[in-house]
């Protein structure tokens, strides 16, 4: 309950920043709804750039990979005597 | 399998750079220029630039809150 609290207090913060400086007038009129919308819409474009810049620089390991493998076959040989459910080969 | 995830990265990354740059110069840089500009041709008129945005927002919401309710269902139903 008090996450949303926080999240709603910081909207309404904001927005009242937002209201302050159109009526100081330091922000064009005309533009007083586009603006706040462009942000958001920057916000979402920088977020999906660090999402394919991060899928970009993934390091694959391929030797972990080779040794999971070969760890994965030794517990399914170690358990499946003793009844242990390994699923499907 | 590595280079599949670059793909979809180098993907993501362009559509997102694409889109700020598009939205960037209707917001932006079309208020000062011309109005018999050519380039206005590929540039759909201002209003939109509100519309779109707010219509994909509220669409996502609309999406979000279906989902939610569907998962409450499933797991309603699964305890009956």
């Amino acid at each position: 309950m008090k996450h949303i609290v926080k999240i709603m207090t910081l909207l309404v913060a904001i927005s009242a920043l937002w209201g302050g400086l159109l009526q100081i007038s330091m922000v064009p009129r005309s533009h007083a709804l586009l603006l706040p919308i462009y942000f958001v819409v920057c916000l979402g474009c920088y977020g999906l750039l660090m999402v394919g810049v991060g899928l970009m620089q993934f390091p694959t390991c391929p030797q972990e990979a080779v040794l999971l493998q070969q760890d994965i076959i030794e517990a399914k040989k170690y358990l499946k005597p003793r009844g242990v459910d390994v699923g499907s080969d | 399998m590595e280079l599949a995830d670059r793909a979809v990265g180098l993907l993501l990354s362009f559509v997102s750079l694409s889109i700020f740059t598009y939205y960037t110069f209707w917001v932006i840089i079309l208020p000062f220029v011309d109005s018999d500009h050519f380039i206005h041709q590929h540039f759909l008129p201002q209003e939109y630039a509100i519309l779109i945005p707010v219509f994909a927002g509220v669409v996502l919401l609309c999406l979000l809150c279906v989902f939610i309710g569907f998962v409450m269902l499933k797991s309603q139903k699964k305890k009956a």
